[in-house]
């Protein structure tokens, strides 16, 4: 008898800690829409392979800090986003998303690339 | 009368050429650090002289490049000749590391629609590339491919750009620089973007009614991309959303819903024309197509749906 207050406290605890973790986990699917919507694929293409006009984003994007750290901050030809415009809760999706996206191809693998 | 001109004209460029050589000749000695004495200096002046002579009497043109080349050569000291041996070898080495990362860079997205603009720039290459070859424009920004993957070793392999970052160059630029290509047996292809060819369309007419063979592969990204980080940048600092999401982009950008189907637009005017392709796989067999024609002294365009850059 005495276990059960102890295993529903658990339980409780448990629950707690899954409910906030379901919350606040970044969503890869939403991530992609918010990297159309804001614009971010103008510049690094739409899986973030970036061109003259902006760095590669992915496949293996920068850490999440440093990478909304940036964001906020880039004093480069990227204007900063500031959370008015682009939510943390945006940005960990996009990061998300770009989290996804899979590696380029062996460039010796492609035929065009070795003409 | 021809004949003449012709020798008069050879020989205005071989001085031209000699010159160039003689700056490169003595760029290279000062920046191997060798400073020949001014009694070495007077010789190598004197012999380039002789070879004007010889230009200037117009013998034998041909024969003197390699002859001042070879004199300048042995005017180099031994351990220069080592050290800018050496230099070669650590610039190969890093010519060779640069196109591999090239190369990587071109495979990402390799497989993406819309198409990769690397993948439509070598597409396009694996079609032209064994005939004599002639890329009039690339407008838009296809981040530079053609220049970065494509062998240039022709003064007409690559015509340039506009100067000024012009939007509305390419159309009507490629068109010209056909024309000039075509009594010289040349192929002329040009990556030709939306947004240009709105510019001025009515240059296809043009090159459909006098007949000028032009392969037109399309950047068509479907929007006016040079002008979206200075709108997103006001935007930013104003603290307002500058993208709308959807099909809108940054304000005023966008160059879609209606999509414009150029392809039509140039069918319309007398081309040949397919589009849009989406697809990269099915991209290769249409160009190919579109190159038969061409040879077959048509304009031809290819309407290519790719990613922004």
């Amino acid at each position: 008898m005495r276990f059960v207050p102890v295993s529903g406290l658990a339980a409780l605890a448990a629950g707690l800690v899954l409910g906030c973790g379901g919350a606040l986990a970044a969503s890869a699917e939403k991530g992609k829409t918010a990297f159309v919507q804001h614009g971010c694929w103008q510049c690094h293409g739409f899986q973030g392979q970036g061109g003259v006009t902006g760095p590669k984003l992915a496949p293996e994007p920068l850490p999440l800090e440093t990478f909304t750290a940036f964001v906020r901050t880039s004093n480069r030809t990227m204007p900063p986003y500031m959370e008015a415009i682009l939510s943390n809760e945006d940005l960990a999706d996009i990061h998300a998303y770009l989290e996804t996206l899979p590696k380029a191809p062996d460039p010796k693998s492609i035929p065009l690339l070795n003409q | 009368m021809t004949s003449l001109r012709n020798q008069l004209d050879w020989c205005v460029k071989a001085q031209a050429i000699l010159g160039v050589c003689l700056a490169f000749a003595l760029g290279l000695f000062y920046v191997c650090g060798y400073r020949p004495s001014s009694h070495r200096l007077a010789d190598l002046q004197m012999e380039i002289q002789h070879k004007r002579r010889q230009l200037n009497d117009n013998t034998s043109q041909v024969a003197v490049l390699p002859a001042l080349i070879e004199a300048v050569k042995s005017a180099i000291p031994n351990d220069r000749k080592a050290a800018i041996e050496k230099r070669g070898e650590a610039a190969k080495k890093a010519f060779a590391e640069a196109r591999e990362r090239t190369k990587q860079a071109a495979a990402l997205a390799w497989d993406a629609s819309p198409i990769s603009t690397a993948r439509l720039v070598m597409e396009t290459f694996a079609q032209i590339k064994g005939l004599d070859w002639s890329l009039v424009a690339s407008s838009g920004n296809v981040s530079n491919w053609p220049n970065r993957l494509w062998p240039m070793e022709k003064h007409y392999h690559w015509l340039g750009a506009s100067g000024g970052y012009g939007v509305g160059y390419g159309a009507p630029a490629s068109v010209g620089a056909a024309l000039a290509n075509r009594d010289l047996g040349r192929f002329s292809v040009s990556i030709q973007s939306d947004g240009d060819l709105m510019y001025a369309p009515g240059v296809l007419w043009t090159a459909a009614k006098h007949k000028i063979p032009l392969l037109a592969v399309m950047h068509n990204n479907r929007g006016y991309h040079q002008e979206v980080m200075h709108v997103q940048r006001l935007s930013n600092f104003r603290n307002r959303v500058a993208s709308l999401g959807g099909d809108m982009g940054p304000i005023g950008t966008s160059i879609e819903n209606p999509d414009i189907e150029y392809h039509k637009l140039a069918e319309s005017m007398g081309w040949w024309a397919k589009g849009p392709i989406k697809d990269p796989d099915q991209l290769g067999a249409v160009i190919k197509e579109a190159v038969a024609v061409v040879k077959s002294g048509q304009p031809a365009l290819v309407n290519v749906w790719t990613q922004p850059r």
